[in-house]
């Protein structure tokens, strides 16, 4: 009997130690999505990576922290913060008012912009010289769209009669676009002409917008988010990222993925 | 994290939007399901090989294999064909609650014919020797015997199956369809609450799963009036 306890015991140990943190550094926790190519996403090594990755990892460096990632879909993102399963969020996330009253956000690393895809031979003509979209040529066409995101909420507001499809993941979206279940999509321009519209066997799309970034939808960029009451944590992540667009990291992080950059000038 | 339970009544509009969606996949799976299960039982109970094995085929891939993979293989699988696509089915395979009714009908084909098939099975054999006795043909024995029964014996297992069902029909959700459940994910979205609106959404499938219960309930005591 005793023998049993005594095992029971040694175990119980064993994992105790297992689980308690090993080293003396505080570590941050990054909540991300992990399937946002080329923001974050696992290389083929499966390698966590992308320009989002390399933020953080840069960021939390900076401020002296140890990081580590967890991958969680993208709608669960705000809730799973929220309930503290991790610290911060570094995945795309749009500093946009809604968020902010949740959330906190650092300053911007990285433009927030939505463009329309659309067959070629279609000829869309959708928008109005100003940029603003004309409601009727949206009637009968379909649009895909990324289901809760800046881009969600804006055809709401603009577009409110407009057909939509909520897709989970840009993949399935360009899919569905290709197999002509949508007319047109709604996404990120600097993934689709990455990911899609400079793929191989891709033909025949264009976009059909002009690029659309009111701030009220689409914030100031997509930022760093942390739980409101976090304002000392908040400072270093800005002061680490002005750095880091000031001595050119951001620089060197967007041409990693992208010809150009795609950080906000100031 | 705070509880607003008045975010619960606030969104119960929007998800009553999404209950239309939800009943009527339910509804239109639930009866094209039961009625492909009649035919397909009587080749699965059939003494000819030819007829029974490849139902038997049919009810192994489609039990054997998740509701959600099946719903991904004909909404993004199927169009990655070229004759679909440019076939006379495409306007149908275009919409999504086409393929995610679909989905749900063969899947409900395949677990109904079983408990069919469970039901006249488990008719007492006197009885078919009772029937023969008096000269009834084997279909006459069929419709007035054995079926009669072995639809009272199934329906417990079948109000288990439509409740399933019932709840599979949140998987629609997943290809771009705003059935409660997506509904309420759009909310969640907006909102960052996801406890007041998934419990929103579980009330509205608790209800529907009660209203099924209680209706089977009465039809079972309807029809077994004269028992005992």
């Amino acid at each position: 009997m005793n023998r049993i306890f005594g095992m029971a015991l040694a175990a119980g140990m064993g994992l105790a130690a297992l689980v308690a943190p090993a080293a003396q550094a505080e570590t941050i926790r990054v909540g991300t999505t992990c399937t946002y190519f080329p923001f974050n996403f696992k290389d083929s090594d499966g390698n966590l990576s992308g320009y989002d990755v390399d933020v953080a990892k840069e960021v939390v460096k900076r401020i002296g922290a140890e990081v580590e990632f967890v991958c969680q879909a993208w709608d669960g993102l705000i809730p799973a913060i929220l309930s503290e399963k991790f610290d911060l969020i570094v995945a795309s996330m749009s500093i946009t008012p809604d968020r902010m009253k949740k959330l906190d956000f650092s300053v911007p690393y990285r433009i927030s912009e939505g463009r329309l895809i659309g067959r070629v031979d279609a000829e869309h003509k959708l928008f109005n010289e100003d940029g603003t979209p004309i409601v009727e040529a949206f009637d009968g066409l379909r649009l895909g769209l990324p289901r809760s995101s800046v881009y969600d909420r804006w055809t709401d507001a603009f577009l409110p009669e407009a057909e939509i499809l909520g897709y989970d993941s840009p993949d399935s979206m360009y899919l569905d676009l290709q197999n002509g279940r949508v007319d047109l999509i709604f996404t990120n321009p600097m993934k689709a002409h990455l990911s899609f519209l400079s793929a191989d066997g891709i033909e025949g799309f264009e976009f059909v917008s002009p690029a659309i970034n009111d701030p009220e939808y689409f914030g100031t960029g997509a930022g760093i988010a942390l739980r409101k009451g976090n304002e000392d944590l908040q400072a270093r992540l800005d002061a680490a990222l002005t750095e880091m667009r000031e001595d050119g990291t951001l620089d060197e992080f967007s041409l990693r993925y992208f010809p150009f950059a795609i950080y906000p000038e100031s | 994290m705070t509880f607003e339970s008045s975010l619960i009544l606030e969104s119960l509009p929007r998800l009553m939007d999404g209950l239309w969606v939800t009943l009527r996949l339910f509804v239109l799976a639930l009866t094209c399901g039961t009625v492909l299960a009649v035919g397909m039982v009587l080749l699965r109970i059939s003494s000819r090989k030819y007829l029974s094995w490849p139902v038997m085929a049919y009810i192994y891939v489609f039990r054997g294999t998740p509701i959600l993979v099946q719903l991904f293989v004909i909404y993004y699988g199927l169009p990655q064909l070229e004759f679909i696509r440019t076939g006379p089915l495409w306007p149908f395979f275009r919409e999504p609650f086409f393929c995610a009714w679909f989905a749900l009908t063969l899947n409900i084909g395949a677990y109904t014919t079983e408990i069919f098939r469970g039901g006249i099975l488990g008719v007492n054999k006197g009885l078919l020797e009772a029937s023969k006795a008096l000269g009834m043909t084997y279909a006459q024995t069929f419709r007035k015997v054995t079926a009669p029964i072995a639809f009272k014996l199934c329906l417990p297992a079948y109000s288990n199956e439509m409740i399933s069902v019932l709840k599979a029909t949140a998987l629609a959700s997943t290809v771009t369809i705003f059935d409660v459940t997506g509904v309420a994910r759009k909310i969640v979205a907006e909102t960052f609450a996801p406890y007041e609106i998934f419990l929103s959404a579980a009330i509205i499938y608790l209800i529907l799963a009660w209203i099924i219960q209680n209706g089977v309930r009465l039809l079972e005591r309807r029809i077994s009036r004269y028992a005992n």
